[in-house]
């Protein structure tokens, strides 16, 4: 069910922002999940682009407008009821390159919400945990899906021979795993849906090229008021015959809630990581790992996954990665509360220690393809089967079809408590 | 025999300005001239039976040549051919689907050192557009530039097996530019006509080290173009199972190089056809090395 209301809501942090901005820890103040300042700040920049963009739309008259319209109906049984939560998603999409070489990108994303809206997340939580909560908390665990506009990312992005500048709030993606991405300290995937889009981020980023398979990344995240607490990314990419390596350090401010006294906790983590992707015998290999020093105790952590892919000649492409977060839990009678919220928010990647991912994918026609992924957490002895069906109805119209199944006793990740379901998704491109 | 006959004639008129020139240069005095035209006269003489006796050596030795051209001179000169040392281009592929619907899509193509190098950006349609397949080294290297993510994504060699954007073509058949004689052992059969035209009739199969996708091809090359007019591909574990048809017509001269401007590729097992058309291609260029790297792909 975790998945499914994410899968709902496409803009993860949405969820971390609810959490971290909403709730005012020293008020105490319940502000019932609404987005209404987010949207006040999200119009405002969404109106301050839409000038720009009509300004720069008149001055060039080059600017690509382009985008795609996606419905999506989630259902899920539950409880022995069914319940159905929906979206209707615009993407607006401008590029300009009317500069030479400066390429001026936005998009900016309508979400309207359909279907039952408000969700009470203790519903979801195993009755030993809900008895933890003080009863006076729990309009703290309710969520409702507000309908919202937000510039996702708006940049400038500068081509000078072999370096480019990169300028404004845009796409960052590490790493070369495919469920799960330990060295990306900004995104954490769906592993329903993981090859979905995420959102942008603020980073001022510079990329050189010193050869033809050799590139230094600098990036500069500023999510804390000062110099010293925003985030600080440095990356080395060389590619030595078939194999593509990357090591990476960063320094970051991060939040940790306290989901029983919702308080908030900077604290500054030193990342340090490394991929690898190429090819072995024949098989697709990868790996990526990351291990953080935490500044303030002795909590050091680390996370890496492998995986191996291999596509037939019939078509069928098959898929594994073993991943392992030692801040997850191998004993699942011991997660707790803050577990399970940090797993829903995306404070952690999850909740488990160790997890097992299989994909395959058959082309059924050359327009049909049918797959299945399975996630195995092994650390609680839990498994989420996802069917998917794709179908490129036309040109530019997509459909998918993603279903959900849980085996697992109560408590455990993939609980069959959680409830089952799927979504349908349309993608019209225009 | 026509293409080497081509290239010679080509050459002919080059060398006879050049003479005249050198002479014209040389005059200074009406005997000078008298005597220079006799000279002209005498040489041009032995330059025309030198010429005509030229043509008809050559004539003799292209036939001949011809006939004794071996499967690896052809499938060599045929290879060289179609991968000029660089081109540009705009490209746009039809798929007509299981279904009857047509797809669309176009992209522009970049390609280096004889097809080592290439480079795909797709313009249309928008659900693809900006998307970008970088191969390097024939093909043996291939990442995948994602737009709505900014991801680059690394695919192994077996992922040239998939087909490109559900089309009839796999990576295999798009960007390995010398597999035919890397990945193959050629043999020569008698010639025929394919398409109304004379071929060179080729039979390639699979080295025994090879893990190329297809376990025999066979190709009707035209002699006059040295392109292949028709390409039999068969099934990887059944040599006898025909999988696909590649089709090649409208052939033009451009920038000195014979080039089909449509192919079409018939999938045989699963009745779909795939078709390629240029739009615009140029092979007088100087592409940069770094339009072949992550970043060119995001450019």
């Amino acid at each position: 069910m975790k998945h499914l209301i994410l899968a709902s809501c496409p803009d993860l942090s949405f969820w971390i922002i609810i959490y971290r901005k909403i709730v005012d820890p020293a008020k105490r103040e319940i502000l019932v999940l609404g987005t209404w300042f987010l949207e006040l700040r999200t119009w405002r920049l969404g109106f301050v682009s839409c000038i720009l963009v009509l300004a720069t739309t008149v001055v060039y008259a080059q600017v690509d407008i382009y985008g795609y319209f996606e419905p999506q109906f989630s259902g899920m049984y539950y409880d022995s009821a069914f319940y159905q939560v929906n979206y209707n998603k615009l993407r607006i999409d401008l590029k300009s390159t009317a500069v030479k070489n400066i390429e001026f990108g936005a998009n900016a994303i309508y979400l309207l919400y359909f279907g039952k809206k408000d969700w009470d997340i203790l519903d979801f939580l195993p009755e030993h945990i809900v008895s933890t909560i003080p009863s006076e908390m729990y309009p703290y665990y309710q969520l409702t899906f507000k309908d919202t506009l937000f510039l996702d990312n708006a940049y400038a992005r500068m081509n000078i021979r072999r370096l480019a500048l990169t300028v404004g709030k845009q796409q960052l993606s590490m790493g070369t795993g495919y469920f799960s991405n330990p060295t990306d300290v900004f995104n954490t995937k769906d592993a329903l849906d993981p090859t979905y889009e995420q959102p942008g981020h603020n980073a001022i980023r510079l990329d050189l090229y010193i050869g033809n398979r050799m590139n230094l990344m600098g990036l500069y995240t500023p999510i804390a008021s000062d110099w010293e607490n925003s985030g600080k990314l440095v990356r080395a990419k060389i590619g030595i015959g078939h194999f593509d390596f990357s090591i990476l350090g960063n320094e970051m401010q991060y939040t940790t809630t306290d989901f029983y006294t919702f308080e908030l906790t900077q604290q500054r983590r030193r990342i340090i990581g490394a991929d690898i992707v190429g090819e072995l015998l024949g098989l697709g290999i990868w790996a990526e790992g990351a291990y953080s020093f935490l500044e303030e105790n002795d909590d050091d952590f680390y996370e890496f996954i492998v995986g191996t892919d291999y596509t037939f000649e019939s078509g069928l492409y098959t898929m594994l990665e073993y991943h392992r977060n030692s801040l997850g839990k191998s004993d699942y009678t011991e997660y707790n509360l803050n577990d399970w919220m940090r797993f829903f928010t995306g404070e952690t990647k999850t909740i488990s220690q160790d997890q097992v991912y299989g994909f395959i994918q058959y082309p059924l026609t050359d327009l049909i393809s049918i797959g299945s992924s399975i996630i195995v957490s092994v650390s609680d002895k839990s498994v989420a089967f996802v069917p998917t069906i794709n179908y490129s109805l036309f040109e530019n119209v997509d459909l998918m079809l993603i279903g959900n199944f849980y085996v697992g006793d109560e408590g455990k990740t993939f609980s069959s408590s959680l409830g089952n379901g799927g979504f349908f998704r349309a993608t019209v491109y225009f | 025999m026509f293409n080497y006959l081509d290239i010679y004639i080509k050459k002919i008129p080059f060398c006879l300005p050049t003479r005249t020139r050198t002479l014209d240069f040389t005059i200074k005095s009406e005997n000078q001239v008298k005597f220079a035209e006799d000279k002209m006269m005498k040489k041009i003489d032995i330059s025309t039976i030198a010429y005509i006796c030229g043509i008809m050596m050559l004539i003799v030795a292209s036939n001949l040549y011809a006939q004794d051209l071996t499967a690896h001179e052809i499938i060599n000169t045929m290879t060289e051919t179609m991968n000029p040392d660089q081109s540009q281009g705009k490209m746009k592929m039809t798929i007509v689907t299981t279904s009857g619907q047509e797809r669309t899509f176009e992209y522009e193509t970049f390609s280096k050192n004889q097809g080592e190098k290439s480079l795909m950006k797709y313009v249309k349609p928008t659900r693809v557009k900006d998307q970008a397949i970088l191969m390097l080294n024939n093909a043996d290297d291939i990442w995948v530039y994602f737009p709505r993510t900014k991801r680059v994504r690394k695919l192994a060699t077996h992922a040239k097996k998939q087909k490109v954007e559900g089309s009839d073509f796999s990576y295999e058949d798009m960007g390995a530019s010398n597999t035919f004689i890397d990945e193959y052992n050629t043999v020569r059969h008698s010639d025929e006509k394919k398409e109304g035209r004379q071929c060179y009739k080729l039979e390639l199969t699979r080295k025994s080290e090879s893990s190329a996708s297809y376990s025999r091809i066979v190709m009707w090359v035209d002699k006059e173009y040295m392109v292949p007019l028709v390409i039999d591909y068969y099934h990887e574990d059944d040599p006898k199972l025909w999988e696909k048809q590649l089709v090649c017509s409208d052939i033009q001269l451009i920038d000195g190089i014979y080039t089909p401007m449509k192919i079409v590729m018939y999938n045989k097992l699963d009745n779909t056809q795939t078709g390629m058309e240029i739009i615009e291609v140029t092979y007088q260029v100087d592409l940069p090395d770094d339009l072949f790297t992550e970043q060119g792909m995001q450019k």
